[in-house]
């Protein structure tokens, strides 16, 4: 490359490089300080150095390691629910959104709606004695479950996640059933492949990017769950709904220990980098294929 | 034309507002967003009214959302934005650093009861002015307490169910002459699943979402059975017997059904719900729910049909938490003169007057009080109930008070839920707040 050209190219990705510096690099390296700092609101100026001991600490508290288990069983179970029922609806409604697009739109409306504002709506609608879930239940069956109790807060809130972020599966979905070729599939049909073997050896494997994809986003997105979770139940009882997001927020502003709070924000980062690392790795051994 | 007009009406507009910022010489930072605000504004309003131009006061409000973390930082990091600031009583540890003391005028020593006075002491010393008062009411609906107090089946069967289920027989009593144990068999009695002919499906409805302020609104219970948070030796008492007892009453009226089952997600908003659907017998609650609760538009099943008492006895005596809002001093502001000014004129029996007019929630001695019983009724129970059973926790000023209420809630709320014995939690909060309490 020409010495002119190399010296534009650089001068015009300049400014996004500097750009990308004072929004992750600035933030970062004060993350970096602060988690090996003794640090709270008081002194959130003039944070005093302690070496790892933040990170020694987060590591060290089961609660720490009880709101990674929270995250990662939310994340997963509702990554799965929802590619399995968003991919479920894309293949039985394909034939409906051929005629009827705008079908599409008016289930995309949940997506529409802030995650705390959900978790707001559904603390009104389970509530006993203004909600219509628990109102209805005792008129047809006398009884009905505590949904925001111990014993079923995670399901409640796995249903409402998934409730609220299927159509994003679906729209994936749905996009990537639409562009499987119809003549791979006709061919596929005249060598005698119908129905659930039709979908097996052909649509699903042409659309496993996408599944993949689609699992990979509603898991972070689900991972980091804190909005609709906090708004509904907060902490939970001695803490049983507690994810990651919610431990990192208790850590900072209700216990004001901003040294442990940014310490293990910066290990979740570190474990998210990991993940991503090793994503990025298959992916690129699968190129060349 | 018309646009023309928007411009010029901004311009004017802003310059107003310029020249009311030129003008004021004392910054206020209040609580924002209720009752508390209109009251400052009214009260700013009529100081100004009177003052020099150098000592009129500004008000400026954040979002209530994170407050006190705002201010602890804003504090800290010696911010001479304002002058006279918010002071709430489970904080004064955290902010008192950064502030200055200040010396309490004759007026106002005749215009608040000396215990509420002291929901602004730290370290014995005076640092805010007391301007509102939170403690807790028991709520109880009158008709139904009447019924149980006259009818004579309704007492025999309260006698049966206060035998079966705490065993001994009590007989019905009225609210303001409950021990603990009466509110119990009542909460029993009122709820369906235990008692098919009570006309309300519960007879309680507890607090026991993992919140701080719920630990608050319980631990009125632990202090009547005596219950501190530290000894004077500065030790840490919370596995005493009366916690244990405290911790157990709650745990065992949820257990038999007579709160809601989801109360361990319930607050402030949630209980009020509950009671107000008119299906809970009896409440615990802070004294700010009367108001709503009362009201026949928001609450027709209840209102004009719910009676507040203090929370019942125990062996120890009567209690009821209390912790006020105040204002006091930055001690990096810079017109201290003008603030000590505006604090002097807030204190007076005038000013609180007017405070309360407008809605603020000032606990006043008796003498004051008078001047605004008609208009706030709910202020003449407030401060008798402040002055006779008002109380705040060994430590509970202290810098890490919040903390210690977050740990009690996370502690206590696993043990009420079935997540954690009561001596696993009690051990656990024990450890906690002594780490969290030491000198």
């Amino acid at each position: 490359m020409p010495r002119t050209s190399r010296f534009e190219g650089r001068l015009l990705i300049a400014p996004l490089t500097a750009f990308l510096i004072a929004l992750l690099g600035f933030p970062l390296v004060l993350d970096i300080i602060y988690s090996v700092s003794r640090v709270g609101f008081e002194n959130i100026r003039a944070p005093e150095l302690i070496g790892f001991s933040n990170y020694a600490k987060a590591m060290a508290d089961p609660e720490f390691w009880a709101a990674a288990w929270f995250s990662l069983r939310f994340g997963l179970i509702v990554a799965v629910i929802q590619v399995v029922a968003g991919l479920g609806l894309a293949v039985f409604l394909a034939p409906l959104f051929a005629k009827r697009p705008w079908l599409i739109a008016l289930l995309m409306l949940p997506m529409m709606v802030a995650p705390a504002l959900v978790g707001l709506m559904y603390r009104l609608i389970l509530h006993e004695f203004v909600g219509a879930v628990p109102y209805y239940l005792l008129e047809w069956y006398g009884d009905f479950p505590a949904f925001l109790g111990r014993d079923w807060a995670f399901t409640t809130l796995v249903t409402i996640e998934t409730l609220q972020w299927t159509p994003f599966a679906l729209l994936i979905l749905h996009s990537s059933y639409a562009a499987v070729s119809p003549d791979i599939r006709e061919a596929a049909s005249l060598d005698g492949a119908r129905g659930r073997r039709l979908f097996v050896n052909i649509d699903l494997p042409l659309m496993m990017p996408a599944i993949g994809i689609t699992f990979f986003l509603r898991f972070i997105d689900s991972f980091r769950v804190f909005d609709n979770l906090y708004t509904l139940v907060g902490p939970g009882a001695g803490g049983s709904t507690t994810s990651m997001s919610i431990y990192i927020y208790q850590a900072f502003f209700k216990v004001g220990d901003i040294g442990l709070a940014v310490a293990a924000s910066m290990l979740l980062l570190a474990a998210s980098f990991v993940v991503l690392w090793v994503i990025n790795g298959l992916t690129a051994r699968k190129a060349p294929l | 034309m018309t646009r023309l007009k928007t411009l010029l009406t901004s311009a004017a507009l802003f310059a107003a507002l310029g020249v009311t910022g030129a003008m004021a010489e004392v910054t206020v930072l209040g609580w924002p967003g209720g009752p508390e605000e209109a009251g400052l504004r009214k009260a700013a309003d009529a100081y100004n009214a009177t003052a020099s131009d150098a000592d009129k006061v500004k008000l400026i409000f954040f979002n209530r959302d994170g407050f006190f973390d705002k201010l602890a930082a804003d504090l800290a990091a010696g911010s001479t934005d304002f002058d006279v600031n918010l002071l709430a009583t489970y904080a004064l540890g955290r902010y008192t650093p950064f502030m200055d003391p200040i010396t309490l005028p004759d007026a106002s020593k005749a215009t608040f009861p000396e215990k509420v006075l002291a929901t602004m002491q730290y370290d014995g010393k005076q640092y805010g002015i007391p301007t509102d008062l939170s403690l807790h009411f028991m709520y109880y609906r009158t008709d139904l307490i009447e019924k149980l107090l006259a009818d004579a089946d309704w007492k025999a069967k309260y006698g049966e169910i206060s035998e079966k289920y705490l065993g001994k027989k009590l007989e019905p009593k009225d609210p303001d002459a409950w021990t603990w144990d009466d509110w119990m068999a009542t909460a029993l009695f009122f709820t369906k699943s235990i008692n098919a002919d009570s006309p309300t499906r519960y007879g309680t409805v507890l607090q026991m979402k993992n919140l701080l302020f719920n630990m608050m609104v319980w631990q009125s219970v632990a202090r009547a059975q005596g219950g501190d948070w530290m000894n004077d030796k500065g030790e840490i008492t919370v596995d005493s017997p009366a916690y244990r007892t405290a911790l157990d009453i709650y745990k065992k009226l949820y257990d038999d059904g007579t709160s809601p089952k989801d109360s361990t997600t319930y607050e402030f908003a949630e209980a009020n719900a509950a009671f107000g659907a008119g299906q809970a017998a009896t409440m615990l609650q802070w004294n700010a729910a009367f108001g709503d609760l009362d009201n026949k538009d928001k609450t027709p099943a209840v209102a004009g049909k719910i009676g507040t008492v203090a929370p019942p006895a125990g062996p120890e005596g009567r209690f009821t938490h209390i912790h006020g809002l105040g204002l006091g001093i930055n001690k990096a502001s810079k017109n201290k003169d003008g603030a000590v000014k505006f604090l002097n004129w807030l204190g007076t029996p005038d000013a609180m007057v007017i405070y309360a007019k407008a809605g603020g929630s000032p606990a006043l001695s008796d003498a004051v009080v008078a001047k605004v019983s008609t208009e706030r009724p709910d202020l003449v129970k407030l401060g008798q109930y402040a002055g006779s059973y008002g109380f705040v926790m060994h430590g509970g000023t202290a810098a890490k008070a919040l903390q210690v209420y977050e740990l009690q809630a996370k502690e206590f709320t696993a043990y009420w839920s079935g997540g954690k014995s009561l001596d696993d939690a009690l051990t656990a909060t024990k450890s906690g707040m002594a780490e969290l309490l030491k000198p």
